[in-house]
């Protein structure tokens, strides 16, 4: 009886280890380019994104004669909302690498969509107001993420493994490594 | 009122800083320019803009700029070239969107809003001088036009209405007389297009001694644009004051095709008529072709050659105009 116990705790204790390893677990890290912290660098891992949900609604405003956010990363085929919430007209375009789309001129209170199909850097302009630019990153992954003002970021629910990952910021190369996803080492990203 | 403006904008500047996001965000342009009418200018202009508390937006806007000739209108598309140092607007602002409404409640000071009017509209579009209706000197309306007042929307967004009451506080040499002023606007949104008509009743700009009564306008103005190509238009009449009458319009075209890349392509046909006796009456064209380029680091090209005729005074008939831009924002 007592033997049987054993088996059974034992059996519980194994499975749930088993559960734990296969479990998703948040990756978490920091950017930093020399020893400074790096803010709206994106990283991201590789993996198929086929098994993936659809993905959510993701805005670039438009307020205060600004984008925000500065820089916007999304998984391919992700429709981006540019609403208008200035008073003064906006016009949306990005003629350089990645999708290239001019929205024209519209009012405050509308909403324009863009489709970013494929992989790639689109960088957003206002052709009215120059001082206003965004960047957009579409990666063929479900795992990625944007560093905060203190260079920090986190990749959440990603399931244990060794990935290679790809990180990138306004005006840098991209870096490309390995990252171990074990729920124990943060993930260090270094320009320099 | 103007230095403490001034204070202010200064103040933005130095301390505007990445941890702030968007509450507080300052900008300086800089430009110098020459034209073949025997015109250099050179202005800048600093900004300030962002959030107040409880949804309250705020911005500031001051300019200076001169040039060195009388009689042109070289490079005034939406500032005065007095060597004055200008508040241009300094207004808060709150936007309401219950459910598909828009309200909007503006109150300070801003530029009167008739027809195409904002800044970005005609301050490095591409054109270097504003259009003929819309230069103060012209008998018409002027970019130069600012209201002391409240502005209000209300609507939704495809359709609103905006009155603004208030008294003038234009910049330029120009300046209407003093009293109670208003501006009428519907504008109208729909697909690729966007169809405004305006009405303003206000005080003239010229001297009591011959100019009486009010000045009136009415103006259409359009805009339509499809993958990157901008048609935009108003048309206007009215009086400048009892007697005489002005109308006009202009038509712009603007391109920017992906294909061009950093650069806007722009052409501009006009026509003003002051309806006087013939000794002062004016009655000109202009066409104008130019271009915009977006250099890097904050730089922006522009170009534009007239081709101007009739009896405006004081004008060349082909002059070219150049101008370098330099932006900057600080977060």
């Amino acid at each position: 009886m007592i033997r049987a116990l054993f088996v059974m705790i034992g059996g519980v204790l194994l499975l749930a280890s088993a559960a734990r390893g296969l479990a998703p677990l948040e990756l978490p890290g920091v950017a930093r380019v020399g020893d400074r912290p790096k803010p709206n660098a994106v990283v991201w891992l590789e993996s198929s994104v086929a098994s993936l949900p659809e993905t959510v609604k993701v805005v670039l405003d438009q307020r205060n004669l600004a984008f925000s956010p500065h820089v916007l990363a999304v998984r391919v085929g992700t429709t981006v909302e540019f609403p208008n919430n200035d008073r003064v007209f906006h016009n949306v375009f990005s003629f350089h690498d990645g999708k290239r789309f001019d929205l024209g001129m519209y009012p405050v209170g509308t909403v324009k969509n863009v489709t970013f199909g494929r992989q790639g850097l689109s960088r957003i302009f206002c052709n009215i107001h120059p001082n206003m630019a965004a960047y957009v990153m579409a990666v063929e992954s479900g795992h990625f993420a944007v560093s905060d003002s203190s260079g920090r970021f986190l990749i959440a629910a990603v399931p244990p493994g060794t990935y290679t990952y790809h990180a990138w910021h306004p005006g840098g190369p991209t870096l490309t490594g390995s990252a171990t996803v074990d729920g124990e080492r943060p993930l260090e990203i270094r320009w320099p | 009122m103007k230095r403490a403006v001034l204070v202010v904008l200064l103040t933005a500047v130095v301390h505007a800083s990445p941890a702030r996001g968007q509450s507080l965000t300052a900008e300086a342009d800089v430009t110098v320019g020459y034209s073949t009418d025997d015109v250099t200018a050179v202005a800048t202009q600093l900004r300030a803009f962002g959030d107040l508390k409880a949804g309250v937006r705020f911005y500031l806007e001051s300019a200076w700029a001169r040039h060195s000739g009388e009689e042109s209108d070289a490079f005034a598309g939406a500032y005065p070239y007095g060597g004055h140092l200008d508040v241009i607007e300094t207004y808060g602002e709150r936007l309401f969107m219950p459910g598909k409404s828009l309200i909007a409640v503006r109150g300070g000071r801003y530029r009167t809003p008739f027809g195409i009017a904002g800044r970005g509209d005609h301050a490095y579009s591409g054109f270097l001088r504003s259009p003929l209706i819309r230069y103060d000197d012209y008998f018409a309306l002027s970019n130069t036009f600012l209201e002391h007042g409240v502005d209000v929307i209300v609507g939704v967004p495809q359709l609103y209405v905006e009155t603004s009451l208030g008294v003038p506080a234009d910049v330029g040499d120009e300046k209407r007389r003093s009293g109670f002023d208003r501006v009428f606007r519907v504008q109208g949104y729909r697909g690729q297009w966007i169809v405004g008509v305006s009405h303003i009743r206000t005080r003239p700009n010229q001297p009591e001694s011959f100019a009486h009564g009010r000045a009136e306008f009415t103006g259409i103005d359009v805009r339509w644009m499809h993958e990157g190509v901008l048609v935009r238009g108003e048309w206007i009449t009215g009086q400048p004051f009892d007697g005489t009458t002005t109308d006009g319009w202009y038509a712009d075209l603007m391109l920017h095709r992906v294909a061009m890349g950093p650069v806007t392509a722009v052409l501009r046909a006009e026509q003003l008529n002051y309806n006087t006796i013939a000794q002062f009456a004016i009655h000109t064209t202009r066409l104008t072709v130019g271009a915009k380029i977006r250099l890097p680091r904050g730089l922006t090209a522009q170009v534009n050659l007239n081709r101007q005729s009739g009896n405006r005074p004081a004008y060349r008939s082909t002059p070219l105009d150049l101008a370098l831009t330099y932006s900057i924002r600080l977060h």
